[in-house]
């Protein structure tokens, strides 16, 4: 049982070296080659290009995957706390900003959901 | 000063760096159990429950936040690797993104540019400065993509980290709302839209109404980082 978990737990390790690998790579391409996207989305990239190859998700990389998307909230807690140093600024535009994150919002929503909507209708 | 030996490390530097570490993952899990209890409200945003006593605490013991961020950047370093696991789940769902691509393509334009342009014309008309305008550009997008965005456009990503999760959580509790409004029934236009317009909060939100619409939601989420981090940086450049 105890060597179960042992593996169970080196796996997850082994499926985390693999996604540092990819956002690694993906670094090193913007850095190399002066592209102006964030490492993460070519990480993406580069990942979905090795699971396309591959033909299936291995177990390893699939459960420290969800796990580690299962606790994305806890890893965005410090993001939120750095906002204390910028607590200048937002009271100084602080309504243009409550206004537009609730306008934008809500168009984004209805721009999409309608625009999927009668996409889906025409090809139908 | 002339230490000698043992002086690998700054210990003090340490013991405070694994206290705030220890402290936001303890209220992270204090956060988590009440989200459960209040069945799932998106106003219980675990993000917020768990900041806001830290940011107390740092306001109240005059900490700088610099103190903090020796704890938290451990975090904010795992966000690159669970970022990068998007991937996983885009895969899976392959089928459903060959299925139904063209709605999606449709929709994932429509609803990031009028994400980006609306808030850059929104906030400029009502006299933001330019840096919480290149912050508020990419509030839709998931928060790690969102933060390399506003680096590359000039913004501040830690404004922009605290747009993207009140925006989720504006998306999360006016969206049903807002389909309700112009009839929209389709569960995979629902849950696009959910992850499009409020990313993984939106998300959450969309497996709460059913698997379908969550699965749609994650893989809107998803494209939607993806082609906003390419296309942003463009557009700016080719404005500015």
């Amino acid at each position: 049982m105890a060597g179960l978990k042992a593996r169970r737990i080196g796996g997850r390790v082994l499926g985390f070296v693999a996604l540092v690998l990819c956002l690694e790579l993906g670094n090193l391409m913007v850095w190399g080659l002066g592209l102006p996207v964030p490492g993460t989305v070519i990480g993406i990239l580069i990942l979905l290009l090795g699971l396309a190859a591959l033909r299936h998700v291995p177990d390893t990389l699939n459960d420290v995957s969800l796990w580690l998307l299962g606790h994305l909230n806890l890893l965005y807690v410090p993001a939120g706390v750095g906002v204390m140093g910028y607590v200048a600024l937002v009271a100084q535009d602080f309504w243009p900003i409550v206004v537009t994150l609730f306008l934008s919002t809500f168009l984004a929503t209805l721009a999409s959901a309608l625009a999927f909507r009668w996409a889906a209708g025409k090809s139908r | 000063m002339s230490y000698t030996g043992f002086q690998f490390m700054d210990w003090v530097k340490v013991g405070e760096g694994a206290f705030w570490l220890v402290l936001t993952i303890g209220l992270y899990m204090v956060a988590r159990a009440l989200q459960k209890k209040s069945g799932g409200n998106p106003l219980v945003n675990a993000v917020l429950v768990a900041a806001l006593p830290i940011m107390l605490l740092l306001y109240l013991f005059d900490v700088p936040v610099a103190h903090y961020a020796l704890g938290g950047s451990i975090l904010l370093w795992v966000l690159g690797p669970a970022t990068v696991a998007l991937a996983i789940p885009l895969y899976t769902n392959f089928s459903h993104v060959r299925a139904a691509w063209r709605p999606m393509a449709v929709a994932l334009v429509a609803g990031s540019v009028v994400a980006v342009v609306s808030s850059i014309v929104i906030g400029h008309l009502l006299g933001a400065s330019m840096e919480t305008v290149r912050s508020l550009a990419p509030k839709t997008v998931t928060t790690p993509i969102a933060m390399g965005i506003a680096r590359e456009i000039g913004g501040i990503p830690e404004l922009t980290a605290a747009f993207v999760i009140f925006t989720g959580i504006i998306g999360a509790v006016s969206a049903a709302f807002l389909f309700r409004l112009v009839g929209i029934k389709d569960e995979r236009a629902r849950g696009f839209a959910f992850g499009v317009a409020a990313g993984g909060i939106g998300t959450a939100r969309a497996f709460q109404e059913s698997l379908l619409t969550g699965t749609f939601s994650g893989v809107g989420m998803t494209l939607n980082g993806i082609i906003t981090a390419i296309v942003l940086p463009l557009l700016w450049l080719w404005f500015a």
